[in-house]
């Protein structure tokens, strides 16, 4: 114990305090008006996603069948799903009520995609849907 | 007048059979105080499926559209009038598509599940609900000790 007292005495004897100029905010002088904090949006915002379709601005029309083909599977002319097409819900409930309109039209066919359309571009992946489905 | 559009089917036929059909189908909507906004032709084609009409099987047609203003009465007698018609084989009627530009939802539908309104909504719903599977013990049912094992 004597010993520790001793190390410690040592210690404090040897620490010597540099006296040093002090910073505080009433010595500087920073007017207040051009270094406030200014209000801005957060400039991290990610930006707001949109379904293709409300992204061009197009309305599903059953006389455009070209373009509700497009939603069509090519093996049994059923329509895709939501998770898969990647639409907002009144787009894509437009497009399933353009499409039942088209095929009662006898513009596109119930059981098969139109083969003058099946080498139209993708507009999605069926392979990659948004949420996992069971088949 | 409301506006409407008929989408209708032709059997094959020459150019000029084509013209006088087409003559009695306006002048049908013309009896009944119509007016004719548009025709548009889309073509003669073959149909994606065979149609049976009057007796007969099409395996194509002559596509027109036919945009008129017309009483909301008159439609259903001039669906009647083309029904009767030899030459049509097939006749839809619809509303003319007005727009209704609403923004897109699809971000909110991304989110996870929780913080979707509609089904925030059904969670609230479903707390106002009562459970009727599970059967729960009433103690005040005149019995002084419980009947079931515990």
């Amino acid at each position: 114990m004597a010993l520790l007292k001793k190390i410690i005495n040592r210690h404090i004897v040897n620490v010597r305090i540099v006296p040093t100029v002090r910073l505080t905010s009433n010595d500087v002088k920073i007017s207040s008006s051009d270094d406030a904090p200014v209000e801005i949006e957060n400039p991290y915002t990610k930006e707001r996603r949109q379904c293709i379709l409300c992204k061009l601005n197009v309305t599903p029309d059953y006389k455009n069948y070209r373009l509700l083909s497009q939603f069509q599977s090519p093996y049994t002319g059923r329509i895709y799903g939501r998770h898969i097409t990647g639409l907002c819900r009144q787009k894509q409930m437009q497009v399933e009520a353009e499409i039942t309109k088209a095929q009662n039209c006898a513009y596109l066919p119930y059981y098969y995609k139109d083969k003058r359309f099946i080498k139209d571009p993708k507009l999605f992946d069926p392979e990659n849907p948004i949420r996992p489905h069971r088949f | 007048m409301p506006a409407y559009e008929l989408a209708i089917m032709l059997r094959a036929m020459p150019k000029n059979e084509l013209k006088s059909s087409l003559r009695r189908i306006s002048q049908a909507i013309f009896d009944r105080g119509g007016i004719i906004r548009n025709i548009e032709n889309l073509g003669f084609r073959p149909t994606p499926y065979k149609t049976s009409a009057h007796g007969l099987v099409h395996r194509e047609a002559n596509y027109f559209i036919i945009k008129v203003d017309t009483a909301s009465q008159a439609v259903a007698d001039l669906k009647e009038e083309y029904s009767r018609d030899v030459d049509i084989i097939r006749q839809r009627v619809f509303k003319a598509p007005t727009d209704i530009q609403d923004s897109c939802t699809l971000e909110d539908e991304l989110l996870p599940p929780a913080y979707r309104k509609d089904v925030q909504k059904m969670i609230d719903i479903g707390k106002t609900q009562v459970n009727r599977f599970t059967y729960k013990f009433k103690y005040n049912s005149g019995l002084d000790y419980y009947p079931f094992q515990r």
